[in-house]
């Protein structure tokens, strides 16, 4: 008869997540007794900063919350300030938005296919190793993250904390020969994305089947990013101002991240809701080649993330290429806006999900209090239902060492960005 | 001809400007070369500096470092004294080191790479650098001047 373990394990440092957190596993008698994503990061009140300030500073200040998606949150604010404001923008400013979008979903997704989740599947610890058996493919990776960093740097004068969004279009415009030049690189960087893909389809991961419900934003005319409203998984279809009608948020003693529930629940956010809720709307060219590779939407295995990412790559080039066809510099690249008081919600597709913001302005376009809820936190919630399924699928009774990759597999799915700011997680594991 | 370039890396934070100063100091003392030189200020370049080591035949890079030692202290790094704190590499601190080790698996380090350290103390955004540091700053231009000259006899 096998003996059912009850073991303690303490690894004190997880890799490759952003952020400071913990990871708190006890298993006792071969069953998961306690199981805590802790994020211990000192909150850092961004919304607090907000108040008082003038809408023309907001698309700087909160492009400071993240280093790598700084447009997601200049663009949601910019959004939310434009609805009230009743600016509509010109055909131009929507299409660049989208086009700068692009560039920050490819940057943000090469580097966490290759620095971060791919070493997993490979046996590495770190890129750095994984580039010794792979240097093709990690180079190229690199190649594509740096085009996603010059496609951020044409619209917003650098590629962390652009400076390129106001209120009512962008700064500037970018010339025609300097839009020239990139349309070559995002032509040749198309071959670049599939290979990217089919590299990517063809890592083993696990075989893993959850029910969860996933959420994006979703528009008619084209692959959701800095437009739509909010969709379910299980037919929720509203606009950002509903947003608390539906999904909450609250308080955990173990973090300092809120968690948010839909309905009571936990929800994914992210690429592979995105794709889930949304691959009708790809072109026909990629849904040609997820076919070819095999790839089934929707998909239930989060481990499908790294290729969802692929995925969201080769569409982001695309969609920048397509858009920038037939480019023209704009008499203004900005409408002007006058300000008034009243609440405003805004909601985008960061890279990592779902960006919401609230606003709360005065008449004189002053903000009076501010909401902003980050991908990462409507994740926090899934990430420990999933890491509860997953472990159990998984099977307790591997070593501590593989138990813990796991965890850390998992984890990595979400991309988690806990604050921006550091790069540890810790993991606490007990079995008693 | 070689290509030489020389990468000042660092912020507008005080100390960390130390790799900006040395190579502002190193074109004030009007540096004389054979090589074929090219001289750049990156600011927190992450995975970019990959890409300007590949088609030099020499890459001097100056960073500000903290070890503990005393403000303005200087210090080269030979390849194998590289420390291999990568088990924290993040797509969001994408540092130096990360960077170089990154470059050393793909096998693209130039012919000769010499990686300066200029110990720092404080790195506060908006402030100068110590004294201490910017005299170590011109300190180390005389010396890379000066390996240049002798390089190119």
């Amino acid at each position: 008869m096998t003996e059912r373990r009850s073991v303690a394990i303490h690894v004190p440092v997880l890799a490759r997540v952003e952020g400071e957190g913990a990871l708190d596993l006890r298993i006792e008698q071969g069953d998961i007794a306690e199981l805590r994503l802790r994020i211990f990061e000192p909150p850092r009140f961004f919304e607090k900063f907000l108040e008082g300030r003038h809408y023309s500073e907001i698309p700087d200040m909160v492009a400071r919350i993240c280093g790598i998606c700084p447009v997601a949150y200049q663009v949601t604010a910019a959004q939310a300030l434009e609805r009230l404001f009743n600016v509509e923008l010109s055909p131009w400013a929507q299409a660049m938005r989208r086009v700068f979008y692009c560039g920050e979903w490819i940057q943000s997704h090469s580097l966490h296919i290759h620095l971060l989740a791919a070493p997993d599947f490979f046996g590495c610890s770190s890129a750095i190793e994984l580039a010794r058996i792979a240097p093709d493919e990690v180079r190229r990776g690199l190649r594509i993250q740096g085009l996603g960093n010059e496609l951020m740097d044409l619209f917003g004068a650098r590629s962390v904390h652009p400076v390129g969004v106001r209120v009512g279009g962008f700064h500037g415009a970018p010339s025609l020969a300097h839009i020239r030049d990139m349309r070559e690189k995002l032509r040749a960087a198309l071959p670049e994305a599939e290979a990217l893909i089919r590299w990517a389809a063809a890592i083993p991961v696990p075989q893993d089947d959850q029910a969860f419900v996933s959420v994006a934003t979703q528009h008619p005319a084209d692959y959701a990013i800095e437009r739509g409203e909010i969709v379910t998984s299980d037919g929720l279809r509203i606009g950002a101002e509903a947003f608390d009608a539906h999904f909450a948020e609250r308080h955990e003693p173990h973090s300092t991240a809120l968690f948010s529930t839909y309905h009571g629940q936990p929800y994914l956010v992210g690429p592979l809701a995105r794709l889930n809720l949304n691959h009708a709307h790809l072109p026909g060219a990629i849904r040609a080649l997820l076919a070819d590779i095999g790839f089934v939407l929707p998909s239930r295995n989060l481990f499908h993330s790294l290729l969802a990412r692929a995925v969201e790559i080769w569409l982001a080039l695309h969609e920048a290429l397509r858009l920038l066809d037939g480019y023209r510099v704009p008499d203004s690249p900005w409408v002007p806006a006058t300000p008034r008081a009243g609440v405003t919600t805004g909601c985008t597709e960061a890279p990592r999900g779902l960006l919401w913001h609230r606003y709360e302005m005065d008449a004189e376009g002053r903000v009076v209090n501010a909401r902003i809820v980050p991908p990462t936190s409507q994740n926090q919630g899934r990430i420990e239902e999933d890491l509860r399924l997953s472990l159990l699928n998984f099977g307790l009774d591997h070593p501590d060492d593989a138990l813990r990759l796991h965890c850390e597999k998992v984890i990595r799915n979400y991309d988690p960005c806990i604050s921006c700011a550091t790069h540890f997680l810790r993991m606490n594991v007990a079995r008693i | 001809m070689s290509k030489v370039r020389i990468l000042g890396i660092g912020s507008p934070s005080g100390d960390d400007q130390a790799g900006w100063l040395t190579v502002d100091a190193l074109a004030d003392c009007g540096v004389q070369s054979e090589h074929e030189l090219a001289i750049d200020k990156l600011d927190r370049p992450g995975a970019s500096l990959i890409g300007l080591l590949e088609q030099a035949d020499w890459v001097i890079l100056v960073d500000a470092m903290q070890s503990g030692d005393r403000p303005g202290r200087i210090k080269r790094f030979d390849q194998d004294a590289w420390p291999g704190y990568t088990q924290g590499l993040s797509s969001h601190g994408l540092g130096v080191l990360d960077a170089l080790s990154l470059a050393r698996a793909f096998g693209i380090l130039p012919p000769r790479l010499d990686l300066y350290g200029i110990e720092i103390a404080l790195a506060c955004p908006g402030g100068e650098a110590g004294d201490d540091i910017q005299a170590a700053a011109r300190q180390l231009a005389r010396h890379i001047a000066a390996d240049l000259a002798t390089a190119s006899r």
